[in-house]
């Protein structure tokens, strides 16, 4: 008798198969915004099927199964761009579809007069294929009550002690099946399939809290892939550590202020390269078109910073964009304008040369062509420059040899507990999780709320190390917010601890402001 | 979109028992909403298919217009509706065995039948599969909900007349030689809830908005030239202010041109509406819900009845005051009890959800998420008393100091004193001999909420409704603050 599950598993895609009906839909939807005069359009049929089961406290606190199926159309009208969606499912899309195009046509149509300069869209989006993740393990076929027993044995790894007054686990899985037709001729089918999770606890003691986090904090580390990759994150071997360092840091002093050498882990670069490199280097923002929420970017394209005239850090920076990258939580084979996927350099040895951008905002900057980074969340948002999988390559040595090679009073600090940044991306402040102070070459007490504050370029040009390649992997980001109305994207940065010089710790000893 | 699945849909007509009833048309390009008697129908259809003890079914539609805008006008627009049907299902537990329930949840993006029952499908299947919890209670009962609905004209506020706020807004920064950049933005959604217990409310809310950024043109824009931001958010479109908030903003860019720069220290400052939005937010996410404070990482802990903050801050949380009008129940359709958080000063309960009541021994307030869910009660209508000082009064009372526009990227880095940090944005100024002076580069705080709302100097005479860069609506007075912790620049 087969396991139960959620979702039909396979999804839409019999193996190996392609079906046409979804690819029709998304084509007649094309075809009915250029019937009604359109410049260009293209459409995307999304579906998206999740689980997520999480254990509080030894208690199923959220067991669910969400689902989503829409369509979305963009057109492209005298120089605007308009968008419509709507959900729907196998039966009613076809229905629905021409309807979306013709109201995605009118929005454009009535916004047109508005534009002072036109949108002509970079390169061409003529892409016709298929591309599934790579999975070793259906996520959605592993049986539920084994998936369970993972959450409990994890919880049991937590509990036990009474400083400890949540215990929490998580294992999210998702997929999302994608359908792209372009009026240029693009047709394109994606299966993109992630999974990951997390473990919490959090601890009061002599009237402190404190929260440590496995193997990520915020929702997790995640990757492309199947229940692999849960069976891969150490939620149950770890469990105990992570209980036990959580009651440690109660007992922690705190982090003390004052300019000193930092060493990064992997789990913390992941924010630093997402916050300082990733969002200040997509297109749409250093073009101005996000300054009315998230902001814009210290990098000017004007300026010819994208040119190699700007020292974004030191010769050990070298900052790859990927959407091809294995177990890339944005590896896939084309963006949602129907781009393919490609790798490119950011930061070469220290200098800035490209940009993350998608056709509208690489039109926009007079480029021939995008960089494959524009991207929406599921089907019912349009699509704007997004952050791909942006990793810091990895240098030699292992972490063992940055602390042996660092004086005393050195901060090796690792997982994110809260992060702040500027509208244009330069002052930043980041306080992790845990931290240990360096004495003879080797960790020595642990401290608690590490607080680093620095200015991006400052910070990057600070850079004198970075480990090796056996240290380095990617660490998955699935709550990356942008755009107004706000959309979330995935997506992951590779990293292995780094070593940065002269940087500004700031002491919250007080716990009621800085000193 | 998939027209929702008939109403007098009985068992023998299920698409899974492999009959479907035909679909009706679509009345393309208008309601997504659905009218109360077909939510209400369409709940009753799978609460009767359902074979767990108990089961609930909530929907929420939403329909969403909106038009982004930068200097060369429309950048992002959509057209939009969505649709969530969430099923919730629970299977009893016998005494003998622990009692309580099983339970899960699952949802569909759409009212199409098939759709809806493979939600209670998956629904039925992770609650069979849960682990039992021993204190669940059972699903409330009947519930008196006041009902709520939307504004017609925020419902049918078109894209070409949001063109024209764009216009309005694109020409006048260009007077200015400012690049503008904002958002306009109308929608409207309803909500049904209907459990197996009795309960059936509904409700239905508009909301639109109008944001506004001006910044001088350039990359360092907002770190060396002018800058400024301002919003009106209402429950109705007609009240909606986007000439006031034009001129507001233009005028702010304006006058922040050539910020100098400004050690960072503690500094007396006015936060205008708007940063306090941003710094209020926190309270509601990590101080005013049961969990945190069950948890002992909230600021209410232990302080409950303690006189711990100035005696003029008085915040509650309240759906049906005029400038939010929210729904009136939550995720379980527990009628939204109006809750005094802090009363002149002192400090008061926090919001409940059933679970929560339950294992603290207190009143159900209405505050829960859909369940189940790890998250906690949440304090989301926050509404903070003004008193009696205009800003310039504030600015007056202050003598020396800074006046703070807006705030961005706050975040939490440590709970129980609510210690925050993040910038200035949009216009920060300094308070010379008690008036509003020349403009300051912006500056990093790290500040206790707690601390700031002890240290305060003077409540604003106007409470405005603010958005925030998380979502979440408040309503706030401008406020002067001694001391603000200005850490870095």
């Amino acid at each position: 008798m087969p396991a139960p599950r959620t979702h039909a598993g396979a999804g839409e895609t019999p193996a190996g198969g392609r079906p046409t009906a979804l690819d029709a839909v998304a084509r007649e939807a094309v075809d009915a915004a250029m019937a009604r005069g359109a410049d260009a359009a293209d459409a995307r049929v999304v579906r998206v099927s999740t689980e997520r089961l999480a254990l509080r406290n030894g208690a199923v606190a959220e067991a669910s199964a969400p689902e989503e199926f829409g369509i979305g159309v963009r057109v492209f009208k005298d120089g605007a761009v308009g968008f419509a969606a709507a959900p729907g499912t196998h039966r009613t899309l076809p229905d629905v579809a021409p309807g979306v195009a013709r109201r995605a046509f009118s929005v454009a149509r009535d916004l047109a007069p508005l534009r002072r300069r036109p949108v002509r869209p970079a390169g061409a989006a003529t892409a016709v294929g298929s591309y599934a993740t790579p999975v070793e393990e259906d996520p959605f076929q592993v049986p539920l009550e084994e998936k369970l027993d993972l959450l409990r044995r994890a919880d049991q790894g937590l509990g036990g002690r009474r400083e400890i007054v949540s215990r929490f686990g998580l294992i999210d899985l998702r997929r999302e099946e994608q359908w792209m037709a372009t009026s240029e001729g693009g047709a394109t089918h994606q299966v993109l399939v992630r999974s990951g999770g997390r473990i919490e606890a959090i601890s009061s003691a002599g009237g402190v809290v404190e929260r440590r986090s496995h193997p990520q904090a915020l929702d997790g580390d995640f990757r492309s892939g199947g229940f692999e990759v849960v069976r891969s994150l150490g939620l149950v071997e770890e469990a105990e550590r992570v209980r036990d360092e959580a009651i440690a840091l109660c007992y922690a002093a705190p982090c003390p202020g004052g300019e000193r050498t930092l060493i990064l882990g992997g789990a913390q670069l992941a924010l630093q390269i997402h916050e300082s490199v990733g969002h200040p280097l997509e297109l749409d923002r250093i073009l101005g078109m996000e300054r009315d929420l998230a902001g814009g970017s210290f990098a000017s394209h004007a300026r010819g910073d994208l040119d190699g005239e700007l020292e974004y850090g030191s010769e050990h920076v070298t900052l790859v964009a990927d959407s091809t990258l294995a177990g890339g939580l944005d590896t896939r084979g084309w963006d949602d304008d129907g781009v393919p996927s490609s790798r490119f350099d950011l930061v070469r040895e220290g200098r800035l040369v490209a940009s993350q951008s998608g056709r509208v905002s690489a039109g926009l900057a007079g480029q021939d062509a995008s960089t494959a980074c524009s991207r929406a969340e599921g089907w019912y948002a349009p699509a704007i420059d997004r952050i791909t999988n942006v990793s810091l390559a990895p240098g030699a040595g292992s972490l063992d040899d940055l602390i042996a090679t660092s004086e005393d009073g050195t901060i090796f600090a690792d997982t994110v507990k809260t992060w702040s940044i500027d509208q244009e991306r330069r002052n930043f402040q980041f306080t992790c999780e845990v931290a240990w102070e360096i004495r003879g070459g080797k960790r020595a007490r642990l401290l608690r709320l590490p607080t680093y504050q620095g200015n991006s370029l400052d910070f990057w040009r600070s850079c004198d190390g970075v480990a090796g390649p056996e240290e380095w992997r990617p660490w998955g980001v699935v709550n990356c917010g942008k755009g107004n109305p706000m959309q979330i994207a995935e997506m992951s940065h590779g990293a292995a601890p780094a070593r940065f010089r002269r940087v500004r710790m700031v002491g919250l000893g007080g716990g009621r402001g800085a000193s | 979109m998939g027209a929702a699945f008939p109403a007098k849909l009985r068992p023998a007509a299920r698409a899974r028992c492999g009959r479907r009833r035909p679909r009706a048309p679509r009345w393309e390009g208008t309601l997504a909403l659905l009218e109360q008697d077909h939510a209400f129908e369409i709940a009753d259809a799978l609460i009767s298919e359902s074979d767990a003890d108990e089961t609930e079914v909530s929907i929420h539609c939403v329909e969403d217009r909106f038009v982004r805008f930068a200097a060369d006008g429309p950048t992002q627009a959509a057209d939009r509706e969505r649709y969530a049907l969430r099923v919730r299902a629970r299977y009893s537990v016998p005494q003998d065995a622990g009692g309580g329930f099983r339970e899960a949840s699952a949802s569909a993006g759409d009212l199409d039948e098939e759709s809806a029952f493979a939600a209670l499908d998956r629904a039925s299947l992770l609650a069979s599969l849960a682990d039992p919890d021993p204190g669940a209670a059972p699903l409330g009962g009947s519930a008196p909900v006041e009902p709520t609905a939307p504004s017609r004209p925020t419902q049918d506020h078109t894209v070409r007349e949001k063109g024209a706020w764009i216009s309005a807004a694109l020409d006048a920064a260009e007077e200015a030689e400012l690049d503008a950049s904002g958002l306009a933005r109308s929608g409207v959604a309803c909500a049904a809830l209907v459990n197996s217990a009795g309960r059936r409310v509904f409700g239905a809310t508009s909301r639109a908005s109008f944001e506004l950024s001006c910044a001088d043109r350039g990359a360092d824009a907002e770190t060396l030239g002018g800058a400024a931001a301002g919003a009106s958010v209402a429950p109705f479109v007609d009240q909606v202010s986007v000439d006031g908030t034009v001129a507001d903003v233009v005028e702010a860019a304006v006058q922040s041109r050539a910020p100098e720069a400004f050690d960072p220290e503690p500094t007396d400052v006015v936060l205008a509406p708007a940063a306090v939005a941003a710094l209020l937010t926190f309270a509601a996410g990590a101080g005013f819900g049961a969990r945190e404070f069950s948890e002992g990482s909230s600021f209410l802990t232990g302080r409950v009845g303690d006189a711990v903050l100035d005696p003029r801050v008085t915040v509650r949380d309240d759906v049906t005051d005029a400038r939010i009008r929210g729904l009136r129940f939550d995720g379980e359709g527990q009628p939204r009890e109006r809750v005094s958080l802090v009363e002149g000063g002192v400090l008061g309960r926090p919001v409940t959800d059933r679970t929560w009541a339950s294992r603290l021994g207190l009143p159900n307030t209405g505050h829960g998420a859909p369940q189940p869910s790890a998250r906690g009660p949440l304090a989301d209508a926050l509404v903070m008393e003004a008193r009696d000082r205009s800003v310039e009064e504030l600015c007056a009372d202050v003598g020396d100091g800074l006046f703070v526009r807006q705030l961005h990227y706050v975040n939490l880095i440590e709970p129980k004193e609510l210690v925050l940090t993040g910038m200035t944005r949009g216009g920060t100024f300094r308070i010379e001999d008690g008036r509003v002076g020349a403009p300051v580069r912006n500056l990093r705080f790290t500040q206790s909420l707690v601390r700031a709302l002890q240290d305060v100097i003077g409540v604003g005479d106007t409470a405005l409704r603010q958005g925030s860069l998380m979502g979440q609506d408040v309503v706030v007075p401008a406020l002067a603050v001694r001391g603000f912790a200005f850490t870095s620049a």
